[in-house]
């Protein structure tokens, strides 16, 4: 998955990746793995199709009006999820100035031009973890969103953790 | 050490883990992973020289405080961190060559070491139970020196004689371990099958044989040493909230 989506942040349509072998995986999904042979030394190499997901919707801690983006904990693929897809929406904790982006730009995980739209939702990541803002799961929401899922209502889920804050 | 009263089946899974690692070796351990976690912390206070990683980004995360829930996802394993180094250069390390030991686990296995991740009986898109996914597994096994797998549960459903989808299967080259409650099996380089390779204290090769679905070959598996006092004694240094109960209860 990371290497699709590497190979859709690239712009070539496959990617190589390592491991693979012996899964079962490779051989039933035909439309996103294939085998092929390496150009160089001729070995077997497996070979993922490219991810250019339509959206990406990222969860920050800091963010300006502009959509330049600090993520502050464990970062996973959200950087690289940005390079891939075709349009970004941030939720974040809270706004900050640009001036704060100035002062270390390194920290800059994604940049503006990347972002189509800025969403400031404190607790945003909730019932999950946002460190270092929130930092164990609750439980009881998450099973209330588990219920949810299995029951079609995750409309009234979401009105019921956003009112009063829209 | 007394079975029982000293120690338990997560104090012997947590030990064998323990003298898995090697002094320099690079340690993975993935996602609800409270067995291995506990385990790595516990070889940290023993005095190991290791890298832990982990996909909370963090390395060598401050192992001094004890974690308070069993996901290891949390603050606790990447706080006091001396870099951030996130599961795609995780991978990338262990696809070059630069990892060791990957502690993995799985919903069913069988003698070839075939894992079931992704779905239990059924076909693939319509199984009866579709499981978290391989994430990692069906790639680090494969390019993975010593590939760990955990499982706290030994019987006969998660102990099959035949995996039908296969999340993926242990690589030809390289050392292939089944850490379970009651024993360890491997799986050399070169080799195809799973072998006992050692016995807890607290069983017997009956014992395994009853709760596991393929033939366990007789052989002369040597009975492994209970958990040392100072293994103990780090083990619960690190947990002092029990969290490697968890997965047993």
């Amino acid at each position: 998955m990371i290497n699709a989506l590497r190979a859709g942040a690239y712009g070539i349509p496959f990617m190589p990746v390592g491991g693979m072998w012996g899964s079962d995986l490779v051989s039933i999904r035909p439309e996103f793995f294939q085998v092929m042979k390496s150009p160089f030394d001729g070995k077997d190499v497996v070979c993922v199709r490219a991810l250019v997901p339509d959206y990406a919707i990222v969860h920050v801690q800091e963010a300006d009006a502009f959509g330049n983006a600090r993520i502050l904990g464990p970062s996973y693929q959200d950087a690289l999820l940005t390079r891939a897809a075709r349009k970004t929406i941030l939720t974040t904790e809270r706004i900050v100035g640009t001036y704060r982006l100035r002062e270390e730009p390194k920290l800059t995980a994604v940049p503006h031009f990347l972002v189509e739209a800025v969403v400031e939702l404190p607790g945003g990541a909730k019932p999950g973890i946002c460190y270092p803002e929130y930092q164990t799961v609750d439980w009881d929401d998450f099973r209330a969103y588990q219920r949810a899922v299995k029951e079609d209502g995750v409309p009234q889920f979401a009105e019921r953790m956003l009112e009063g804050r829209a | 050490m007394e079975y029982g009263r000293d120690y338990g089946k997560p104090e012997m899974m947590a030990a064998a883990m323990i003298r898995e690692i090697k002094e320099e070796d690079v340690v993975f351990h993935g996602l609800a992973s409270p067995t291995p976690m506990v385990a790595m912390k516990a070889a940290k206070a023993l005095g190991k020289e290791f890298t832990y990683v982990t996909l909370s980004d963090g390395v060598d995360h401050e192992w001094t405080r004890p974690p308070c829930v069993a996901s290891t996802l949390t603050a606790n394993t990447y706080e006091g961190s001396v870099a951030a180094f996130g599961l795609d250069s995780i991978f990338d390390l262990f696809c070059s060559g630069k990892g060791d030991i990957a502690f993995l686990s799985c919903l069913q296995i069988d003698k070839e070491g075939r894992i079931a991740m992704s779905v239990l009986g059924g076909d693939y898109d319509h199984p009866k139970l579709r499981g978290p996914g391989g994430a990692g597994s069906a790639t680090l096994t494969q390019v993975t020196p010593r590939t760990i797998i955990w499982k706290t549960t030994h019987d006969k459903r998660a102990f099959v004689g035949h995996v039908d989808f296969a999340t993926t299967s242990p690589a030809v080259d390289k050392w292939f371990t089944v850490i379970t409650p009651l024993c360890i099996f491997r799986k050399p380089p070169g080799e195809k099958y799973l072998r006992l390779d050692a016995l807890f204290p607290y069983t017997t090769l009956e014992e395994v044989k009853e709760n596991t679905g393929w033939e366990v070959e007789e052989g002369d598996a040597p009975v492994l040493e209970p958990p040392l006092p100072e293994e103990l004694a780090a083990i619960r240094r690190v947990d002092v909230n029990n969290i490697l109960a968890f997965e047993f209860k």
